[in-house]
Formats: structure tokens, C-alpha cells, sequence
């Protein structure tokens, strides 16, 4: 190509330097070096590749409609689509989200429940031609006899007990049952774990969702998994399964493969080992899915790293002695495991992913998300491994992805995450970026996830950006696909007074309100403070003032038995000041009366600063109920606050006897 | 500048590498090779390794040319890179920007880079191939990093922005006409160029007079030697490909330069976007590691699941699905969803759809049914009047299949069968 080129360029150089460009960049990234001298008489301009137009092109039944869906992008100040059925209905706070999805979720089981449990009623068929999903399911045997054909409906059914009892009456009637339907029950059995399956009709979202989303949300999740499991019944001794599979004359790979799946699923980890072994000893090849669970099951029976590592390779190394092809959820198998290998992990993941482009499997977004994982401990420090999602940002970037493996959802939060912890925010931007390329949105998981994701997307955007970017994320997020925490909208908050812009901070509240924060207390004080801090101009401090008085509105009104929120000396010294600063003393003067209704004690510095401004207007009346207030609650500066207003107000005979009563009463406490 | 690299080349195609240090001035050479030793370590096969002997003595003359010290390390380990894996090559391309940006030093670094891998060329078929490959990745990169910092050019910017793809062949030509115009004087732009260098060194203006002394020898070669080389050398420029400058690194290095030299420890991470694109560059990719080497490529996955999909794989399906996001993000989406479920009727629309079983069934046979009537009805009479009528409807009827109107006459032949003797009485 290059020697192609230099001829262009003899015949080229006259022309100008930008087609020549065009024509480079064009033609260089196929770099295909293999032309020879005849190529070097073509023409520089390589000839267009001959076009053939098929006769006719079959669409694929989605294609019309995808083309159609492309065109749609997302609409920032629009919800989620799946909630846009009734605008009234439309969710507007994370608990309200939370509602609506489950509610529709549970909406449809209910529906499907009734369809299965009276299919009498829902027999007529409208559909021309007949839609199959719309109709009821059989969920009751139709076969009632003894026979091969009614185990296979009941395995069909997936009905655990009944299925085995069936194949006991059958082995004592003496009928031979075929190996693959024996397979089949014992695939059952062993998906099961030997104990009917739990009703399916569970709803789409049961995690709660925490107000603390900054939390390992991995650990957390691998905790209540495990926690899960445990509940779930363990691999028994001797179950139907190992019953089964003893009567089995000559068991063969599928046999084995489902009683090692099953074992590793429910926890008999040495024991899938043992199976294994026999499986050899019987001289039978394993498959591909049988090694996956050993993978898995690995560093679940070894203690130490390099052991736990010698018997994956192990593993690998009969694999390939049995000419087993590994798939991808086998390296990612072997990737997962390598998570717990501790450092060796470090050093074997490359070589492990460098193996899958050897077989020429494309690592999927869990190859990768373990990848993170082992090289980013969570809460580790990072040491000069922070190219390392460099280089898996450069290997990932521009590709979509399709959903290959379960793990592939904790891609993004645990890139994120990263991001998050080296305060990278170009990292981030480029793994957002990732996010909009095809079909890689599907990958960011659940409800759950998302949440967890974009709250982390935040907080970084938060840390990182200035206000005005920042702002423009926000806008574009909130709310239409993120409900931010009231943690998250403290950080904007932040954001906010490092970025001096605090007269955003009405508009904030607006949307705090909105959002359903408006009674987290943290929250508000948090607000309270930032208003209150600083002397603002005047407008701004004007809207402050609006501000103050609608939060002590949400002081006031627990509305609907939600937690109210007690005031405390600071937050309402705080609204007292904001009202000060914008002039409103009435406002301020009722506020004031609250320290006494929630006994609380007002700091010197309020009770000084309202009486400058008292002075400032010069009513006296004001400034002796002032004082009258700060000896109630006994504070040590009513003397002084005393002989302030005596010197400064033009008393009369009455509020002089008042003042100096209250001198003489401080004095006798003193 | 371009003259100097002509005859870089040529010396270096000749052989002359070797004699590096005597070819160049003497202190600049040391200075740079009292680098050498540690980074050209791992590439000792290098006839450039060679150079590389004990040079630590003139240490303290390194200060004017930091910059030029500070360069070199990642250019080595850029060759290095080259030589091992031959991807990632962008170094050259750095190479070629820096050489823009001012330093005649550095464009000399510079040549001995190109020079070595064309003698490869030479030599072996496979070597070229392998520069070739370097070059189109480093045009590409040039391309991307373009991209990223469209905002960023510097102070050089502008020839480079005149003469955004020039082909090395015309380069040359630019620059011996160029080179015959100011013998003696240096270009006001490189002199610019050297101050505004000069400027981020500490020592200012001894740097600025040194670099200029610098490029005032480089002016000095006969014009007669550089004119004989540069006719021998035009192919070989012609194979290199001198990529266009996009300069804007080289206000990014000093600072990181500045760090190297101050701690010694090698150069510490740059966190800007820049800093960290130099890095991935500079440092061969991980994915690119060795591997395990335990399966042998090309192995044939067995297929023991001819029973169809087992029960894990349907949970393996189930799993993904709850894993991901699979809720519709607009109308479309969910009558997608809708398509897949079967609940929708399907695009493109087909008035057919539904009727798979009756397409391969042409119309006649549903249309012209006598031929049904011929064997067991009477050729005339009523009962013959009848079953005309009766295929007449079962023509026009468009809800019956073909096979249940053949049941339909079927069914009138069996019955006017039975009822065979009443007829025979009524008729006859």
C-alpha cells in the first residue's frame, strides 16, 4: 500500500495536498500490504468494489421497526416510557418510580395469574392468526396414566416431585425409561435442587433500594445473594437426584453434566470434584458446560491463591486434552475466579484474556468487568493501575455489545465506580460515551443498577465539573432516567458553593422538593446553611428569603403522616438570618418566636445581629421583646443586649422600668 | 531541517550509524546517550545499542538541552516497542511533530528512528511489512489524535496547517528549494521557534543561543553533498511517510520532563487527557500479552445439545434477561417486543401471514374442484346439479384449506353412497 501510494503521490503531486489526505486516510486503515507491482500500475484511486444488488432483499420481521425506532432519541424533558401512560400517574420521585414499576409489574402477573388459574374463561380465541403467548398455559397434567409420555409432560411442567414420583411408579412397573428422558428428570431435579420451583410470578424489582446508594452495592448484593442461597435448600445427601443417577446402568455425559451442575449450583462444591472424578474414571469425556462449573466451583474448595490457580489450569488443561472447546462463559468462568485469587489474579488476567482471542472469542463486557474487579479492589488504593481501564476504555470503545453473560450489567457501575475512586472524569465521559453505542444501554442493568450508576456518574460530575457542566448533565438526567438521592443533591449542593453560584440554590430547592428530599433534614439544613452563609445581592437574597419561608412551610406540614422534621437552633437561626438579610423582620420576628415553641436556645451572635437590624429600623418595641426573649432563656448576654438597646433606642418610661427589671433578674441568676 | 534528514538517511543507509557520535556534535550526542544506556537496555540487538557507551560524565552540560533528554526516553522505548510487536508505532509520528516544532536535535533523533527501520526494509521482506504496518497505524493515529484536540495548536501550528498532508517526496523538494534560499541565515521561523523553547528551560537565554548554534551548523552542510544524496534517497522518503504535524505535545512535555529529571524515578503519570494518550502509546498494550497458551486454536465445538435447548440453557437465557434492561425505550421498541412475542402482526405487512400451510397450495386447486367429482358421482341428474352447486360454493369459500374441501365433497360422496338405494328408487 505504501509503495501504492508513493506512486500516487508522483502522479498526485500537483494536485492539491487535501485529496491526497482524503485519499490516505481512506485507504489506510485496511492497510493491506500485500499489493504488488502490478497493483503499483493501477491508477492511485483504488477502483470502487463492484456493488451487486440482490433481486430481492428479505427484511427480517424487526427490521421496519427498528429503522423506525433509530429515529427516536431520548427526550430529556420527557419520563421513561414505560411511564408515560397517564401523565397524572407519571412518577416524579424515586419512591414513586419504585411504585409505578412494581405496580405495573405486578399488575401483569396478576393478569397472568387469573389466565392460568381460570383458562376456562379465557378460551375464545379472536386472534386471526392465532397468538399463542395470549392464551392460557396448561399448568395441570393432562396425562393421567403411568407412561414415558406423561414424565415427559411433567418434566415439561417442571414439576420436580411429581416428575420423580412418576419415574418410581414407572422403575417399579418395570418400564424402561429412555436415558435422555432420565436426563432430562435429572436435569430437573438438579436445576431445582430436588424441591419444586417457587412460584414465578415474583416481582420485577424486590431490591430495595437504599437512600445510600454510595454504598458497595456489589457487596451488598453478593451478601443478599448468598444470604439467598443459604435459604434456599442446600445440595442434599443422597437426594432423588444421586438416587436417580445410581440406578443409572450406564450414565453418560449429560448424566453427569446435570448432577455436576446441579451440585455446584446448591453448594456440595467437593462433591461436583468427586463426580468429576468418577466421570473420568468411567472414561467419558465431560462437556463444555460441566467445566464451567467446575470453574466456578474452583476457588470455592481450595484455600490458597496458587492452589486455587493450579486447579483452574488444571481444568483448562483437560479441556483442551479432551478437545473441548472453551466458550466465553468459560473465561469469564476463569476470569471470575481469578478475582479471588488475590494477586495472581494481577498477573494471570491478560494471559487469560489474550487465550480468548486465541480461540477467537470476543470477550464480552463481564470479561472485562472482572477485569476491573481484579485489578481494582474496591477500597484498595490504586497504584499505578490507573491505565488499566485506559486500556479497557481503548480495547471496548465504539463496540456494542451484546448481552452474553449475567455479569455483563455490572460493566458499567463497576467502570463508573472506578472512574469514581480515581476522579477520572474523561474516563468517565468516554465509558458514558460507550453507553450510547447501540444496544450497550441494555447492559446498564436494572432499575437498581441504573440508579447506582448515574448516582456515581453524579457524584464525580459533581467533584470534577464545574457548575455550568455539571448543570447541563443535570438537566439532561434529572429526571427523566435518574432520581437523585437527597446524598446526591447535597454533593450538588456543594458543587454549587465551590462554584460560588449559590443563587441557583431556589431553583435547586424547587427540584429537592420535587423529588421528595424536601423532608430529609440533612438535606435542608445543609441548604439552609449555604443560604444563610453569605450576604448575597439583593434579588438573590430576595429569592432566598422565598426560599426559607416555603422550607419552613415543609417544617410545618408533615403532610401525610411522613416523618416531620424538627427544628434545630441552627436551622432556624439560619432562616432567621436569610430573613434578616433580605430585609423581612416580620417574617424573621415570627421565626424567632419558634425558638421558644421547640425549646431551643438562640446563639448571641443571632440575637446580636437581629439587633442590629431592629436598630436599623428603629423599632423599640421589638428591640425590648428582643431582649425580653434572651433573658427567658437565660443567655449571658442579655446585659449586654440590655445595655445596648438602652444606649441605642430612645426608650420610653415603661420599657426603661422593663429593661431594668430584667437587668436586676439577670443579675440574681448570675 | 528537511535537508538535514536527507542526509541523515543517507548516511544511515550507508551504514554510518555506528558513527553516531561522531557525526553529531559532541556535546548534544552525549547528553542524549547518557540517557541511552537505561532505556535502550531491553533492545540490545539494536545496532543503535552501540552507541550507548559511557557517556555520564558531561552531565552537567545537560541543563540547556533538558528538553531534548526528556524526549528521548519515550522515543526509545517507542522503538522498542517497533521492533517487538511493530502495532503501536505512533512514536514516529511523535518523532515527525516534535522535529516540526523547532528542535534541529530532535529532528536528528528523529532520522536515526526512521532510517534504522528502512534498513530493515532492506533487508528483510518481512521488516518491511512490519514498517509498512507502522506507518498506516501511525497515520491513523495521527488522524484520531486530531480529533481529540482539534483546539490545541501551538505556536508552530500554522505551516503545518498550510500543508496539512505533504507526501515526504514533496517535502523533499520543498526543502532543498528551501535550503538554497537561506544558506547562512536560519529561517525567522525556527529562530522564533528556538526562543519560544528556549523560554521553558530554566537557563533562557544560553539555551536559545545554543539551539541556535545548533541549527546554524546543521545550515552548513555543503549544498553539494545534500544535493547528490537526496536524487539516491527519493524513494526510500518516498516509502516513509512523513505524517503531518499536529504539534500541541510539545508544550505538553516539559513539565513531565521537568518531573523526570527532578526525582530520576522515570516519568510519573500525566493525568491529562493528552499525558495519558502519550502513555497508552508509550507502554505496549496488556491485551497484547502473552498467553496461556493452553487450548490450541481452531478446535471444533462439540455439539452434544441435539435435544435442543436443556433446561440450563433456557436459565442461562433467563438469567441474561434479568441481568439486562430490557424494557422498551420508545413505541417502536415495545412494538418490537411486541413482534417478538407474536402479539403484533408483522412488518413488512403480508396479507398471507398466518396462512404458512396453504402457501405452497396454488389457487386452482382451490378454485377448480370438478376434477374431484369425477369418479364416484353420477355424470348427470340432480344429485350431479347438486354437487356442481356445492363446488361452485366450496370455489368462492376463502376459509376452508384446500384438504377440507376435499373433506367436504368427501363427505357428500359418502352419503349420497349410503343413501344409494333411495336414490336408485326416486330415479328409477
Amino acid at each position: 500500500m505504501a509503495s501504492s501510494c508513493s506512486q500516487a503521490l508522483k502522479q498526485h503531486v500537483c494536485k492539491s495536498s487535501t485529496i491526497l489526505r482524503v485519499h490516505l486516510q481512506k485507504s489506510w486503515p485496511k492497510r493491506s500490504f500485500v499489493l504488488n507491482s502490478a497493483a503499483d500500475q493501477q491508477p492511485a484511486v483504488s477502483s470502487p468494489e463492484e456493488i451487486v444488488i440482490p433481486k430481492k432483499k428479505t427484511w427480517s420481521k424487526e427490521a421496519v421497526l427498528q429503522a423506525l425506532a433509530s429515529t427516536v432519541s431520548r427526550d430529556p424533558t420527557a419520563s421513561d416510557y414505560r411511564l408515560q401512560d397517564d401523565p397524572y400517574l407519571t412518577p416524579k420521585t424515586s419512591s414513586e418510580f419504585k411504585l409505578f414499576s412494581l405496580s405495573q409489574e405486578s399488575g401483569k402477573n396478576a393478569a397472568k395469574y387469573f389466565i392460568n388459574t381460570y383458562p376456562k374463561y379465557f378460551q375464545k380465541d379472536y386472534a386471526q392468526p392465532h397468538i399463542p403467548c395470549l392464551m392460557p398455559e396448561t399448568l395441570e397434567a393432562q396425562i393421567e396414566e403411568v407412561s414415558e409420555a406423561a414424565l415427559i409432560e411433567r418434566i415439561h411442567m417442571r414439576k420436580v416431585k411429581a416428575a420423580v414420583d412418576l419415574y418410581d411408579q414407572l422403575q417399579q412397573a418395570g418400564t424402561p425409561v429412555s436415558l435422555d428422558v432420565t436426563n432430562q428428570l435429572l436435569d430437573l431435579i438438579c436445576f431445582y435442587g430436588d424441591s419444586d420451583p417457587a412460584q414465578e410470578n415474583v416481582p420485577e424489582q424486590r431490591n430495595e433500594e437504599t437512600e445510600d446508594v454510595q454504598d458497595e452495592p456489589q457487596t451488598k448484593k453478593g451478601r443478599a445473594s448468598k444470604a439467598s442461597d443459604q435459604l434456599k435448600a442446600a445440595w442434599k445427601e443422597n437426594n432423588n437426584a444421586e438416587r436417580i443417577f445410581a440406578l443409572l446402568s450406564e450414565p453418560n455425559t449429560h448424566s453427569y453434566s446435570a448432577l455436576i451442575r446441579g451440585m455446584v449450583k446448591y453448594g456440595a462444591y467437593s462433591k461436583a470434584f468427586s463426580t468429576y472424578t468418577d466421570l473420568l474414571n468411567n472414561r467419558l469425556k465431560a462437556d463444555v458446560n460441566t467445566f464451567n462449573a467446575l470453574i466456578t466451583a474452583a476457588p470455592e474448595v481450595k484455600e490458597k491463591y496458587n492452589e486455587k490457580w493450579e486447579l483452574i489450569v488444571d481444568l483448562l488443561k483437560e479441556l483442551a486434552e479432551q478437545k473441548i472447546k472453551p466458550n466465553l462463559l468459560t473465561l469469564n468462568g476463569v476470569l471470575k475466579a481469578l478475582r479471588r485469587c488475590g494477586t495472581l489474579g494481577k498477573s494471570q488476567a491478560f494471559p487469560v484474556l489474550s487465550e480468548m482471542k486465541a480461540l477467537s472469542i470476543d470477550p464480552s463486557l463481564a470479561s472485562y468487568n472482572h477485569l476491573l474487579g481484579i485489578f481494582y479492589k474496591p477500597g484498595a488504593p490504586f497504584l499505578g493501575q490507573t491505565d488499566i481501564l485506559q486500556e479497557v476504555m481503548n480495547e471496548v470503545s465504539g463496540k456494542s455489545f451484546t448481552p452474553q453473560d449475567p455479569d455483563d450489567a455490572q460493566f458499567f457501575i463497576t467502570a463508573v465506580r472506578i472512574c469514581l475512586d480515581t476522579k477520572d472524569i474523561e474516563q468517565a465521559y468516554s465509558v458514558h460515551e460507550l453507553l450510547g453505542v447501540g444496544e450497550n444501554w441494555r447492559l446498564l442493568g436494572n432499575d437498581l443498577q441504573q440508579n447506582i450508576y448515574y448516582a456515581r456518574f453524579f457524584s464525580l460530575l459533581c467533584m470534577m465539573e464545574n457548575i455550568d457542566v455539571m448543570l447541563k448533565w443535570y438537566r439532561d438526567l434529572v429526571p427523566s432516567v435518574y432520581y437523585p438521592s437527597s446524598n446526591i443533591m447535597r454533593d450538588l449542593l456543594q458543587a454549587l458553593d465551590t462554584d460560588n453560584r449559590l443563587d441557583l440554590i431556589p431553583q435547586i430547592w424547587k427540584d429537592i422538593k420535587q423529588l421528595g428530599h424536601a423532608n430529609r433534614q440533612k438535606l435542608v439544613e445543609d441548604l439552609l446553611t449555604l443560604m444563610a452563609r453569605e450576604k448575597q445581592d439583593q434579588e438573590v437574597q430576595e429569592s432566598f428569603a422565598e426560599c426559607a419561608l416555603d422550607i419552613k412551610k415543609m417544617y410545618d406540614t408533615g403532610d401525610r403522616g411522613k416523618v416531620i422534621m424538627s427544628w434545630t437552633a441552627t436551622s432556624l437561626s439560619d432562616v432567621i438570618s436569610v430573613l434578616l438579610a433580605a430585609q423581612r423582620r416580620q417574617d424573621a420576628w415570627e421565626i424567632l418566636k419558634l425558638f421558644k415553641t421547640h425549646n431551643r436556645v438562640p446563639s448571641e451572635e443571632l440575637l446580636n445581629k437581629f439587633l442590629t437590624c431592629v436598630t436599623e429600623s428603629g423599632e423599640v418595641n421589638h428591640a425590648v421583646e428582643l431582649v425580653q426573649i434572651s433573658a427567658g432563656f437565660c443567655l449571658p448576654e442579655t446585659p449586654k443586649l440590655i445595655q445596648r438597646v438602652q444606649q441605642e433606642f430612645q426608650l420610653s418610661e415603661q420599657q426603661k422600668n422593663i429593661l431594668s427589671d430584667l437587668e436586676i433578674q439577670t443579675f440574681n441568676s448570675d | 531541517m528537511y535537508r538535514r534528514l536527507l542526509i541523515n538517511i543517507y548516511q544511515v543507509r550507508n551504514g554510518l550509524i555506528h558513527t553516531q557520535n561522531t557525526r553529531l556534535p559532541s556535546t548534544k550526542c552525549k547528553e542524549r546517550e547518557s540517557f541511552a544506556p537505561v532505556i535502550w537496555a531491553p533492545c540490545t540487538a539494536r545496532p543503535l545499542g552501540t552507541s550507548s557507551i559511557s557517556f555520564n560524565e558531561n552531565k552537567e552540560s545537560s541543563t540547556s538541552l533538558s528538553e531534548d533528554k526528556e524526549k528521548r526516553p519515550e522515543e526509545n522505548e517507542a522503538k522498542e516497542e517497533v521492533n517487538t510487536d511493530g502495532q503501536k508505532s505512533t512514536e514516529m509520528n511523535e518523532c515527525t511533530e516534535i522535529s516540526n516544532a523547532t528542535l534541529a536535535s530532535q529532528l536528528e533523533t528523529e532520522t536515526v528512528d526512521k532510517p534504522e527501520d528502512s534498513k530493515q526494509v532492506e533487508k528483510t521482506k518481512s521488516g518491511k511489512e512490519s514498517l509498512l504496518e507502522l506507518l498506516g497505524a501511525m497515520k491513523v493515529e495521527v488522524t484520531t489524535v486530531r480529533k481529540i484536540r482539534p483546539s490545541k495548536t501551538p505556536r508552530m501550528s500554522e505551516r503545518a496547517d498550510q500543508e496539512p498532508m505533504e507526501s515526504a517526496h514533496s517535502m523533499f523538494q520543498h526543502a532543498t528549494a528551501e535550503g538554497s534560499q537561506q544558506h547562512g541565515t536560519l529561517n525567522p521561523a525556527l529562530v522564533a521557534a528556538v526562543s519560544a523553547a528556549a523560554s521553558t528551560l530554566p537557563n533562557r537565554h544560553q539555551a536559545e543561543s545554543e539551539l541556535l548554534k545548533q541549527l546554524r551548523k546543521h545550515e552548513a552542510v555543503p549544498d553539494t553533498q545534500r544535493r547528490a544524496e537526496g536524487q539516491n534517497i527519493g524513494h526510500i522518503i518516498a516509502d516513509m511517510k512523513v505524517g503531518r504535524r499536529t504539534n500541541g505535545r510539545s508544550n505538553a512535555r516539559p513539565t513531565s520532563q521537568i518531573r523526570f529529571d527532578d526525582d530520576g524515578k522515570g516519568y510519573t503519570q500525566d493525568r491529562g487527557i493528552t499525558g495519558e494518550l502519550d502513555a497508552v502509546r508509550r507502554r505496549k498494550s496488556p491485551f497484547t500479552s502473552k498467553r496461556l497458551n493452553i487450548f490450541t486454536a481452531g478446535m471444533e465445538q462439540d455439539t452434544l445439545s441435539d435435544l435442543g435447548p436443556t433446561l440450563w440453557d433456557i436459565d442461562l437465557a433467563n438469567q441474561i434477561i434479568q441481568a439486562t434492561n430490557q424494557t422498551p425505550r420508545n413505541g417502536f421498541e415495545e412494538m418490537i417486543q411486541w413482534t417478538k412475542d407474536g402479539k403484533l402482526w408483522q412488518y413488512p405487512i403480508n396479507n398471507e401471514a398466518g396462512l404458512e400451510e396453504e402457501a405452497s397450495v396454488p389457487f386452482h386447486e382451490h378454485v377448480f374442484l370438478e376434477k374431484h367429482l369425477d369418479e364416484s358421482f353420477p355424470r348427470q341428474g340432480p344429485v350431479r346439479h347438486f354437487m356442481e352447486l356445492v363446488i361452485t360454493g366450496l370455489a368462492k369459500n376463502h376459509q376452508l384449506t384446500v384438504q377440507q374441501k376435499k373433506e367436504h365433497i368427501d363427505w357428500f360422496r359418502d352419503y349420497f353412497r349410503q343413501k344409494d338405494d333411495v336414490l336408485k328408487e326416486a330415479e328409477a
